[in-house]
Protein backbone atom coordinates (compact mmCIF):
# COMPACT_ATOMS: atom_id res chain seq x y z
CA UNK A 1 0.00 0.00 0.00
CA UNK A 2 1.06 3.82 -0.91
CA UNK A 3 1.60 5.77 2.67
CA UNK A 4 1.92 9.60 2.35
CA UNK A 5 4.64 10.48 5.42
CA UNK A 6 3.06 14.01 6.51
CA UNK A 7 6.08 16.33 7.87
CA UNK A 8 4.68 19.23 10.63
CA UNK A 9 7.11 21.21 12.36
CA UNK A 10 7.39 24.92 13.66
CA UNK A 11 8.89 27.08 10.98
CA UNK A 12 10.22 29.65 13.68
CA UNK A 13 12.40 27.04 15.12
CA UNK A 14 13.32 25.88 11.99
CA UNK A 15 14.61 29.04 10.62
CA UNK A 16 16.24 29.21 13.91
CA UNK A 17 18.46 26.17 13.65
CA UNK A 18 22.28 26.00 13.42
CA UNK A 19 24.42 24.12 10.55
CA UNK A 20 25.20 21.08 13.31
CA UNK A 21 21.81 21.13 13.70
CA UNK A 22 20.70 21.03 10.04
CA UNK A 23 23.58 18.66 9.08
CA UNK A 24 22.00 16.78 12.02
CA UNK A 25 18.59 16.59 10.57
CA UNK A 26 19.44 16.13 6.63
CA UNK A 27 21.20 12.91 7.84
CA UNK A 28 18.62 11.16 9.11
CA UNK A 29 16.74 12.48 5.53
CA UNK A 30 19.38 10.57 3.97
CA UNK A 31 19.18 7.48 6.00
CA UNK A 32 15.51 7.39 5.08
CA UNK A 33 15.84 7.67 1.27
CA UNK A 34 19.11 5.43 1.68
CA UNK A 35 16.54 2.82 3.08
CA UNK A 36 13.44 3.30 0.89
CA UNK A 37 15.66 3.53 -1.80
CA UNK A 38 17.79 0.55 -1.22
CA UNK A 39 14.10 -1.34 0.04
CA UNK A 40 12.49 -0.45 -3.42
CA UNK A 41 9.65 1.12 -1.25
CA UNK A 42 10.56 4.98 -1.71
CA UNK A 43 8.08 7.22 -4.23
CA UNK A 44 8.15 10.52 -3.96
CA UNK A 45 9.79 13.49 -1.73
CA UNK A 46 8.42 16.96 -1.27
CA UNK A 47 9.89 19.88 0.68
CA UNK A 48 7.58 22.49 0.62
CA UNK A 49 8.91 26.24 0.49
CA UNK A 50 7.91 28.71 3.41
CA UNK A 51 4.68 29.49 4.23
CA UNK A 52 5.54 33.06 3.53
CA UNK A 53 5.48 31.93 0.27
CA UNK A 54 1.72 30.73 0.47
CA UNK A 55 -1.54 31.92 -1.38
CA UNK A 56 -4.64 30.45 -0.66
CA UNK A 57 -7.88 30.73 -3.54
CA UNK A 58 -11.51 31.17 -2.37
CA UNK A 59 -14.59 30.95 -4.35
CA UNK A 60 -16.82 33.57 -3.28
CA UNK A 61 -20.27 32.98 -5.56
CA UNK A 62 -18.13 33.52 -9.08
CA UNK A 63 -15.35 35.65 -7.62
CA UNK A 64 -11.97 34.09 -7.13
CA UNK A 65 -10.78 35.67 -4.07
CA UNK A 66 -6.76 35.33 -3.79
CA UNK A 67 -5.57 35.97 0.02
CA UNK A 68 -1.82 35.91 1.22
CA UNK A 69 -0.66 33.40 3.82
CA UNK A 70 -1.37 29.64 4.35
CA UNK A 71 -4.94 28.11 4.65
CA UNK A 72 -4.32 28.00 8.43
CA UNK A 73 -2.11 29.15 11.34
CA UNK A 74 -0.91 26.94 13.54
CA UNK A 75 1.91 26.80 15.59
CA UNK A 76 3.41 23.64 13.30
CA UNK A 77 3.31 24.40 9.77
CA UNK A 78 3.03 21.68 6.92
CA UNK A 79 6.72 21.22 5.71
CA UNK A 80 6.83 18.50 3.05
CA UNK A 81 5.96 14.88 2.55
CA UNK A 82 7.12 11.38 1.57
CA UNK A 83 5.62 8.97 0.10
CA UNK A 84 6.80 4.96 0.68
CA UNK A 85 5.01 2.12 -1.21
CA UNK A 86 5.17 -0.79 2.15
CA UNK A 87 3.43 -3.92 2.36
CA UNK A 88 2.28 -2.93 6.06
CA UNK A 89 1.10 -0.26 8.28
CA UNK A 90 3.85 -1.90 11.01
CA UNK A 91 6.51 -1.33 7.90
CA UNK A 92 5.27 2.15 7.21
CA UNK A 93 6.03 3.13 10.51
CA UNK A 94 9.40 1.37 11.39
CA UNK A 95 10.86 3.08 8.22
CA UNK A 96 9.17 7.04 9.39
CA UNK A 97 11.19 5.71 12.82
CA UNK A 98 14.77 6.96 10.51
CA UNK A 99 13.41 10.25 10.27
CA UNK A 100 14.23 13.20 12.62
CA UNK A 101 11.14 12.83 14.87
CA UNK A 102 12.21 15.15 17.60
CA UNK A 103 11.66 18.10 15.99
CA UNK A 104 7.83 18.31 15.25
CA UNK A 105 5.19 15.98 14.05
CA UNK A 106 4.79 13.17 11.48
CA UNK A 107 1.50 11.85 10.47
CA UNK A 108 1.09 8.41 8.24
CA UNK A 109 -2.20 8.61 6.12
CA UNK A 110 -2.71 5.49 3.66
CA UNK A 111 -2.89 7.13 0.07
CA UNK A 112 -5.77 6.29 -1.69
CA UNK A 113 -4.65 7.52 -5.62
CA UNK A 114 -1.57 8.72 -7.07
CA UNK A 115 -0.41 9.72 -10.29
CA UNK A 116 2.99 10.83 -10.50
CA UNK A 117 4.17 13.48 -13.09
CA UNK A 118 6.33 15.54 -15.34
CA UNK A 119 7.66 18.29 -14.19
CA UNK A 120 8.61 21.57 -16.70
CA UNK A 121 9.59 24.27 -14.23
CA UNK A 122 10.05 22.77 -10.55
CA UNK A 123 13.66 23.09 -8.99
CA UNK A 124 15.01 19.40 -8.43
CA UNK A 125 15.05 18.52 -4.91
CA UNK A 126 18.65 18.10 -3.54
CA UNK A 127 19.13 15.96 -0.68
CA UNK A 128 22.54 16.63 -0.08
CA UNK A 129 22.28 20.55 -0.51
CA UNK A 130 23.69 22.42 2.49
CA UNK B 1 18.50 14.86 22.18
CA UNK B 2 21.47 17.06 22.85
CA UNK B 3 21.11 20.75 25.20
CA UNK B 4 21.72 22.54 21.83
CA UNK B 5 18.77 22.22 20.72
CA UNK B 6 17.19 23.78 23.76
CA UNK B 7 19.35 27.09 22.83
CA UNK B 8 17.73 26.73 19.50
CA UNK B 9 14.33 26.21 20.62
CA UNK B 10 15.37 29.87 23.15
CA UNK B 11 16.45 31.41 19.89
CA UNK B 12 13.47 30.75 17.69
CA UNK B 13 11.01 31.97 20.40
CA UNK B 14 13.05 34.80 21.54
CA UNK B 15 11.40 37.04 18.97
CA UNK B 16 7.94 36.04 19.84
CA UNK B 17 8.55 36.37 23.52
CA UNK B 18 10.26 39.33 23.76
CA UNK B 19 7.33 41.16 21.69
CA UNK B 20 4.90 39.70 24.29
CA UNK B 21 7.21 40.82 27.07
CA UNK B 22 8.12 44.45 26.05
CA UNK B 23 4.42 44.75 25.55
CA UNK B 24 3.69 43.85 29.27
CA UNK B 25 6.64 45.90 30.82
CA UNK B 26 6.98 48.67 28.03
CA UNK B 27 10.65 48.57 28.96
CA UNK B 28 13.33 46.81 27.21
CA UNK B 29 16.05 46.24 29.97
CA UNK B 30 13.18 44.50 32.13
CA UNK B 31 11.86 42.27 29.00
CA UNK B 32 15.56 41.21 28.31
CA UNK B 33 15.94 40.73 31.88
CA UNK B 34 12.71 38.37 31.98
CA UNK B 35 13.82 36.61 28.90
CA UNK B 36 16.92 35.63 30.53
CA UNK B 37 15.23 34.49 33.48
CA UNK B 38 12.50 32.68 32.10
CA UNK B 39 15.24 31.21 29.50
CA UNK B 40 17.26 30.09 32.69
CA UNK B 41 14.30 28.57 34.45
CA UNK B 42 13.77 26.27 30.70
CA UNK B 43 17.56 25.06 30.78
CA UNK B 44 16.57 23.83 34.10
CA UNK B 45 13.39 22.50 33.86
CA UNK B 46 12.30 21.41 30.41
CA UNK B 47 12.96 18.00 29.50
CA UNK B 48 14.40 17.42 26.19
CA UNK B 49 11.90 14.82 25.28
CA UNK B 50 9.06 16.28 26.13
CA UNK B 51 9.26 20.04 25.51
CA UNK B 52 6.16 22.23 25.99
CA UNK B 53 3.81 21.99 23.30
CA UNK B 54 4.14 26.01 23.06
CA UNK B 55 7.56 26.75 24.18
CA UNK B 56 6.95 30.64 23.11
CA UNK B 57 3.83 30.45 25.48
CA UNK B 58 5.61 28.44 28.39
CA UNK B 59 8.58 31.42 28.61
CA UNK B 60 5.97 34.52 28.09
CA UNK B 61 4.43 32.95 31.05
CA UNK B 62 7.65 32.51 33.05
CA UNK B 63 9.08 35.72 31.63
CA UNK B 64 6.00 37.50 33.00
CA UNK B 65 6.28 36.03 36.24
CA UNK B 66 10.25 36.50 36.37
CA UNK B 67 9.32 40.12 34.97
CA UNK B 68 7.35 41.36 38.02
CA UNK B 69 9.18 40.26 40.77
CA UNK B 70 12.74 41.51 39.03
CA UNK B 71 10.37 44.75 38.81
CA UNK B 72 9.24 44.59 42.94
CA UNK B 73 12.83 43.97 43.90
CA UNK B 74 13.93 47.29 41.82
CA UNK B 75 11.22 49.35 43.12
CA UNK B 76 11.02 47.43 46.30
CA UNK B 77 11.53 50.72 48.68
CA UNK B 78 8.93 53.10 46.89
CA UNK B 79 6.71 51.37 44.44
CA UNK B 80 4.46 48.22 44.68
CA UNK B 81 3.93 46.66 41.21
CA UNK B 82 0.76 48.10 39.35
CA UNK B 83 -2.31 45.63 40.40
CA UNK B 84 -2.12 44.48 36.46
CA UNK B 85 0.83 42.78 36.88
CA UNK B 86 0.11 40.57 39.49
CA UNK B 87 1.71 36.89 38.95
CA UNK B 88 0.31 34.10 36.93
CA UNK B 89 -0.47 31.14 39.13
CA UNK B 90 -1.59 28.80 37.62
CA UNK B 91 0.83 27.80 35.05
CA UNK B 92 -0.48 25.12 33.16
CA UNK B 93 -3.54 27.14 32.82
CA UNK B 94 -2.47 30.24 31.65
CA UNK B 95 -0.68 28.59 29.12
CA UNK B 96 -3.51 27.00 27.29
CA UNK B 97 -4.65 30.28 27.46
CA UNK B 98 -1.75 32.08 25.93
CA UNK B 99 -1.17 29.06 23.51
CA UNK B 100 -5.17 30.13 22.40
CA UNK B 101 -4.28 33.81 22.59
CA UNK B 102 -0.99 33.77 20.60
CA UNK B 103 -3.44 31.12 17.74
CA UNK B 104 -5.39 34.16 17.41
CA UNK B 105 -2.49 36.10 16.89
CA UNK B 106 -2.58 38.69 19.03
CA UNK B 107 1.45 38.82 19.11
CA UNK B 108 1.41 40.24 15.68
CA UNK B 109 1.22 43.70 16.72
CA UNK B 110 3.70 43.44 19.56
CA UNK B 111 6.53 42.00 17.20
CA UNK B 112 5.66 44.99 14.73
CA UNK B 113 6.13 47.28 17.91
CA UNK B 114 9.42 45.65 19.26
CA UNK B 115 10.58 45.84 16.03
CA UNK B 116 9.48 49.41 15.48
CA UNK B 117 11.05 50.65 19.00
CA UNK B 118 14.32 48.52 17.92
CA UNK B 119 14.54 50.83 14.35
CA UNK B 120 12.86 54.16 15.91
CA UNK B 121 13.40 57.20 13.74
CA UNK B 122 15.29 58.56 16.85
CA UNK B 123 18.10 56.19 16.67
CA UNK B 124 20.92 56.64 13.91
CA UNK B 125 21.51 53.41 11.64
CA UNK B 126 23.97 52.16 13.48
CA UNK B 127 22.11 51.64 16.63
CA UNK B 128 19.21 50.38 14.83
CA UNK B 129 20.95 47.42 13.11
CA UNK B 130 22.76 46.71 16.55
CA UNK B 131 19.33 47.16 18.81
CA UNK B 132 17.37 45.35 16.41
CA UNK B 133 19.90 41.98 16.24
CA UNK B 134 20.79 42.32 20.01
CA UNK B 135 16.93 42.07 21.14
CA UNK B 136 14.95 40.19 18.47
CA UNK B 137 17.59 38.34 16.64
CA UNK B 138 18.99 37.43 20.24
CA UNK B 139 22.95 38.06 18.95
CA UNK B 140 25.25 38.49 22.13
CA UNK B 141 27.13 41.65 22.09
CA UNK B 142 30.46 39.84 21.66
CA UNK B 143 28.53 38.32 18.73
CA UNK B 144 27.58 41.79 17.25
CA UNK B 145 30.65 43.51 18.08
CA UNK B 146 33.21 41.19 16.30
CA UNK B 147 30.02 41.28 12.47
CA UNK B 148 30.98 44.96 12.86
CA UNK B 149 35.02 44.71 13.99
CA UNK B 150 34.70 47.17 17.04
CA UNK B 151 35.67 46.23 20.51
CA UNK B 152 32.77 44.28 23.00
CA UNK B 153 32.97 47.43 24.96
CA UNK B 154 32.10 50.09 22.52
CA UNK B 155 29.40 48.17 21.42
CA UNK B 156 28.27 47.54 24.80
CA UNK B 157 28.05 51.24 25.07
CA UNK B 158 26.01 51.90 21.46
CA UNK B 159 23.63 49.94 22.89
CA UNK B 160 23.17 51.36 25.91
CA UNK B 161 23.40 54.70 24.67
CA UNK B 162 20.29 53.31 21.82
CA UNK B 163 18.11 52.63 24.57
CA UNK B 164 18.49 55.53 26.43
CA UNK B 165 17.93 57.73 23.35
CA UNK B 166 14.45 55.45 23.24
CA UNK B 167 13.60 55.91 27.17
CA UNK B 168 14.47 59.94 26.55
CA UNK B 169 12.16 60.03 23.53
CA UNK B 170 9.25 58.97 25.87
CA UNK B 171 7.85 56.81 22.66
CA UNK B 172 3.76 56.31 23.36
CA UNK B 173 2.41 53.13 21.89
CA UNK B 174 -1.21 53.87 20.13
CA UNK B 175 -2.86 51.86 18.34
CA UNK B 176 -1.24 53.08 15.42
CA UNK B 177 -4.00 54.08 12.42
CA UNK B 178 -2.72 52.96 8.73
CA UNK B 179 -0.56 55.48 7.68
CA UNK B 180 1.29 54.94 11.23
CA UNK B 181 1.14 50.96 10.50
CA UNK B 182 2.51 51.80 7.37
CA UNK B 183 5.37 54.03 8.42
CA UNK B 184 6.19 51.22 11.08
CA UNK B 185 6.59 48.61 8.29
CA UNK B 186 8.69 50.58 6.67
CA UNK B 187 10.91 51.53 9.10
CA UNK B 188 10.81 47.96 10.45
CA UNK B 189 11.66 46.59 6.59
CA UNK B 190 14.09 49.57 6.17
CA UNK B 191 16.09 48.17 9.29
CA UNK B 192 15.89 44.55 8.28
CA UNK B 193 17.47 45.37 4.93
CA UNK B 194 20.48 47.52 6.59
CA UNK B 195 21.16 44.08 8.78
CA UNK B 196 21.17 42.26 5.45
CA UNK B 197 23.57 44.79 3.38
CA UNK B 198 25.76 45.40 6.28
CA UNK B 199 26.47 41.19 6.00
CA UNK B 200 26.23 41.58 2.01
CA UNK B 201 28.38 44.13 1.39
CA UNK B 202 30.72 44.63 4.78
CA UNK B 203 30.91 48.32 5.18
CA UNK B 204 34.67 48.45 6.56
CA UNK B 205 37.25 45.36 7.29
CA UNK B 206 38.81 42.57 5.39
CA UNK B 207 35.69 40.53 4.26
CA UNK B 208 33.32 41.17 1.22
CA UNK B 209 30.56 38.96 2.97
CA UNK B 210 29.90 38.32 6.75
CA UNK B 211 27.26 35.28 5.87
CA UNK B 212 25.79 35.59 10.09
CA UNK B 213 24.45 38.86 9.48
CA UNK B 214 22.69 38.16 5.74
CA UNK B 215 21.23 34.71 7.51
CA UNK B 216 20.05 36.70 10.61
CA UNK B 217 18.31 39.47 8.73
CA UNK B 218 16.63 36.61 6.26
CA UNK B 219 15.60 35.13 9.28
CA UNK B 220 14.04 38.26 10.80
CA UNK B 221 12.24 38.82 7.70
CA UNK B 222 11.19 35.24 7.06
CA UNK B 223 9.61 36.18 10.61
CA UNK B 224 7.61 39.29 9.34
CA UNK B 225 6.09 37.72 6.55
CA UNK B 226 4.54 34.92 7.68
CA UNK B 227 3.07 37.27 10.31
CA UNK B 228 2.47 39.74 7.52
CA UNK B 229 1.90 38.24 4.51
CA UNK B 230 -0.35 40.79 3.01
CA UNK B 231 2.41 43.66 3.36
CA UNK B 232 3.64 43.11 -0.05
CA UNK B 233 6.85 44.97 0.59
CA UNK B 234 7.86 42.74 3.20
CA UNK B 235 7.64 39.97 0.60
CA UNK B 236 9.23 42.44 -1.49
CA UNK B 237 12.36 42.48 1.17
CA UNK B 238 12.31 38.87 1.86
CA UNK B 239 12.34 38.15 -2.37
CA UNK B 240 15.39 40.76 -2.44
CA UNK B 241 17.23 39.16 0.47
CA UNK B 242 17.02 36.00 -0.81
CA UNK B 243 18.29 36.76 -4.13
CA UNK B 244 20.92 38.57 -3.69
CA UNK B 245 22.37 35.97 -0.72
CA UNK B 246 21.73 33.40 -3.89
CA UNK B 247 25.11 34.70 -5.26
CA UNK B 248 27.04 34.25 -2.37
CA UNK B 249 28.93 31.34 -3.36
CA UNK B 250 29.54 32.97 -6.83
CA UNK B 251 30.72 36.63 -4.98
CA UNK B 252 34.18 35.46 -3.57
CA UNK B 253 36.80 33.66 -5.76
CA UNK B 254 38.78 31.09 -3.90
CA UNK B 255 41.42 33.79 -2.97
CA UNK B 256 39.07 35.49 -1.25
CA UNK B 257 38.18 38.39 -4.25
CA UNK B 258 35.40 39.66 -4.60
CA UNK B 259 33.88 38.47 -8.23
CA UNK B 260 31.45 41.23 -10.01
CA UNK B 261 27.86 39.79 -11.81
CA UNK B 262 29.36 39.87 -14.95
CA UNK B 263 32.38 37.33 -14.10
CA UNK B 264 30.20 35.01 -11.79
CA UNK B 265 29.99 31.46 -12.25
CA UNK B 266 26.23 31.22 -12.29
CA UNK B 267 26.04 27.66 -11.73
CA UNK B 268 26.89 28.43 -8.09
CA UNK B 269 24.18 30.47 -7.28
CA UNK B 270 22.19 29.21 -5.48
CA UNK B 271 18.84 27.96 -7.30
CA UNK B 272 16.65 26.87 -4.37
CA UNK B 273 17.33 30.55 -2.95
CA UNK B 274 15.96 32.12 -6.49
CA UNK B 275 13.45 29.84 -6.58
CA UNK B 276 11.95 31.07 -3.77
CA UNK B 277 12.60 35.01 -4.15
CA UNK B 278 10.96 35.01 -7.68
CA UNK B 279 7.65 33.60 -6.44
CA UNK B 280 7.65 35.62 -3.02
CA UNK B 281 8.17 38.34 -5.72
CA UNK B 282 5.13 36.87 -7.99
CA UNK B 283 2.98 36.90 -5.19
CA UNK B 284 3.27 40.74 -3.58
CA UNK B 285 3.24 42.17 -7.25
CA UNK B 286 -0.19 40.49 -7.21
CA UNK B 287 -1.48 43.47 -4.92
CA UNK B 288 -0.86 46.05 -7.48
CA UNK B 289 1.16 48.02 -4.72
CA UNK B 290 4.53 48.72 -5.49
CA UNK B 291 7.29 49.97 -2.86
CA UNK B 292 11.39 49.63 -3.42
CA UNK B 293 11.90 46.64 -2.24
CA UNK B 294 9.53 45.17 -4.62
CA UNK B 295 11.36 46.76 -7.11
CA UNK B 296 14.52 46.31 -6.26
CA UNK B 297 13.72 42.72 -5.79
CA UNK B 298 12.44 42.62 -9.37
CA UNK B 299 15.79 43.82 -10.94
CA UNK B 300 17.75 41.31 -8.24
CA UNK B 301 15.20 38.51 -10.20
CA UNK B 302 15.85 40.02 -13.69
CA UNK B 303 19.72 39.43 -13.42
CA UNK B 304 18.48 35.97 -12.50
CA UNK B 305 16.91 35.24 -15.43
CA UNK B 306 20.16 35.60 -17.79
CA UNK B 307 21.82 31.93 -18.03
CA UNK B 308 24.70 34.27 -19.22
CA UNK B 309 25.39 37.96 -18.58
CA UNK B 310 25.60 38.94 -22.26
CA UNK B 311 21.68 37.42 -21.85
CA UNK B 312 20.79 39.74 -19.27
CA UNK B 313 17.79 42.02 -20.46
CA UNK B 314 18.68 45.56 -20.19
CA UNK B 315 15.77 47.47 -20.94
CA UNK B 316 13.57 45.82 -18.69
CA UNK B 317 16.55 47.14 -15.43
CA UNK B 318 16.41 50.33 -17.21
CA UNK B 319 12.34 50.44 -17.02
CA UNK B 320 13.36 49.26 -13.32
CA UNK B 321 15.37 51.70 -12.47
CA UNK B 322 13.43 54.42 -14.22
CA UNK B 323 10.50 53.22 -11.40
CA UNK B 324 13.22 53.53 -8.66
CA UNK B 325 14.32 56.54 -9.27
CA UNK B 326 10.42 58.32 -9.03
CA UNK B 327 9.45 55.82 -5.79
CA UNK B 328 12.67 56.51 -3.91
CA UNK B 329 14.97 58.22 -5.93
CA UNK B 330 18.74 58.65 -4.72
CA UNK B 331 22.03 59.25 -6.66
CA UNK B 332 23.07 55.45 -5.74
CA UNK B 333 19.95 54.40 -8.18
CA UNK B 334 20.93 56.74 -10.60
CA UNK B 335 24.49 55.43 -10.72
CA UNK B 336 23.27 51.64 -11.31
CA UNK B 337 20.83 52.82 -14.33
CA UNK B 338 23.64 55.05 -15.76
CA UNK B 339 25.91 51.57 -15.85
CA UNK B 340 22.80 50.00 -17.33
CA UNK B 341 22.05 52.67 -19.96
CA UNK B 342 25.75 52.06 -20.66
CA UNK B 343 25.00 48.58 -21.99
CA UNK B 344 21.84 50.31 -24.02
CA UNK B 345 23.39 53.31 -25.50
CA UNK B 346 26.89 53.48 -25.06
CA UNK B 347 29.55 54.67 -22.55
CA UNK B 348 29.22 58.58 -23.86
CA UNK B 349 25.91 59.10 -22.48
CA UNK B 350 26.28 56.71 -19.53
CA UNK B 351 28.98 59.55 -18.34
CA UNK B 352 26.69 62.35 -19.21
CA UNK B 353 24.47 60.82 -16.17
CA UNK B 354 27.49 60.51 -14.48
CA UNK B 355 28.63 63.65 -14.11
CA UNK B 356 25.65 64.83 -12.35
CA UNK B 357 25.90 62.61 -9.27
CA UNK B 358 29.56 63.94 -9.51
CA UNK B 359 29.59 65.97 -5.94
CA UNK B 360 26.84 63.55 -3.99
CA UNK B 361 28.61 60.31 -5.03
CA UNK B 362 31.98 62.05 -4.42
CA UNK B 363 33.25 59.50 -1.75
CA UNK B 364 31.85 56.45 -3.23
CA UNK B 365 34.17 54.01 -4.61
CA UNK B 366 31.84 52.23 -6.72
CA UNK B 367 31.03 55.68 -8.66
CA UNK B 368 34.86 56.02 -9.52
CA UNK B 369 34.98 52.52 -10.48
CA UNK B 370 32.15 52.72 -12.68
CA UNK B 371 33.46 55.82 -14.01
CA UNK B 372 36.61 54.57 -14.73
CA UNK B 373 35.31 51.29 -16.61
CA UNK B 374 33.34 53.75 -18.69
CA UNK B 375 36.51 56.26 -19.67
CA UNK B 376 38.69 52.94 -20.45
CA UNK B 377 35.83 51.51 -22.66
CA UNK B 378 36.45 55.14 -24.76
CA UNK B 379 40.38 54.75 -24.22
CA UNK B 380 40.82 57.69 -22.05
CA UNK B 381 43.38 55.91 -19.92
CA UNK B 382 44.72 58.37 -18.58
CA UNK B 383 41.56 59.90 -17.03
CA UNK B 384 40.25 56.20 -15.84
CA UNK B 385 43.67 55.49 -14.13
CA UNK B 386 42.44 58.75 -12.10
CA UNK B 387 39.00 57.23 -11.50
CA UNK B 388 40.76 53.97 -10.38
CA UNK B 389 42.74 55.40 -7.81
CA UNK B 390 40.04 57.67 -6.10
CA UNK B 391 38.06 54.77 -6.29
CA UNK B 392 40.59 52.61 -4.01
CA UNK B 393 40.98 55.52 -1.86
CA UNK B 394 37.06 55.65 -1.14
CA UNK B 395 37.39 51.31 -0.88
CA UNK B 396 35.94 50.61 2.45
CA UNK B 397 37.54 46.80 2.40
CA UNK B 398 40.47 44.92 1.42
CA UNK B 399 38.53 43.36 -0.89
CA UNK B 400 37.17 46.08 -2.84
CA UNK B 401 40.37 47.30 -2.57
CA UNK B 402 42.12 44.70 -4.15
CA UNK B 403 39.15 44.42 -6.74
CA UNK B 404 39.77 47.89 -7.82
CA UNK B 405 43.12 47.39 -7.93
CA UNK B 406 43.11 44.56 -10.21
CA UNK B 407 41.51 46.58 -12.50
CA UNK B 408 43.65 49.23 -12.73
CA UNK B 409 46.48 46.88 -13.11
CA UNK B 410 44.76 45.66 -16.06
CA UNK B 411 44.85 48.84 -17.58
CA UNK B 412 47.90 48.60 -19.28
CA UNK B 413 47.92 51.95 -21.00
Amino acid sequence: MLFSVLIYANEDFMDAITPEEHADIMKHHRAFHEHTKGAKTFAAATKLMSTGTAVTINKESDDYLVTDGPFAETKEQFMGFYMIDCPSLEEAIDTVKLLPLEHGRVEIRPVEYFEGADFKNAERLVIDAS
Amino acid sequence: MPSAWLSTHLRAARPRVLAALHRAFADLDLAEDAFQEASLKALKSWNPDDLPRDPAAWLIVAGRNAGIDLFRKKRRETLSAPEDLDPIVDEADTEEALTEALDRSVYRDDILRLLFTCCHPVLRRDQQIALSLKIVAGLSVDEIARAFLVQPKAMEQRITRAKKRLSAAKLRYEEPDAKARAERFSAVANAIYLVFNEGYSASHGSQLIRTPLCLEAIRLARIMVRLFPEEPELRGLLALCLIQHSRHRARVNTSGEAVTLEFQDRSKWERRLIAEGNVLLEAALRSAAPGPFQIEAAIAATHTRAAIYDDTDWTELDRLYRALEIIRPSPVVSLNRAVVIAKLKGPEEALQLLEKLAVPLERYASYHAATAALLADLEQYPKARAAYEAAIRHAGTDVERQHIQSKLDALAH
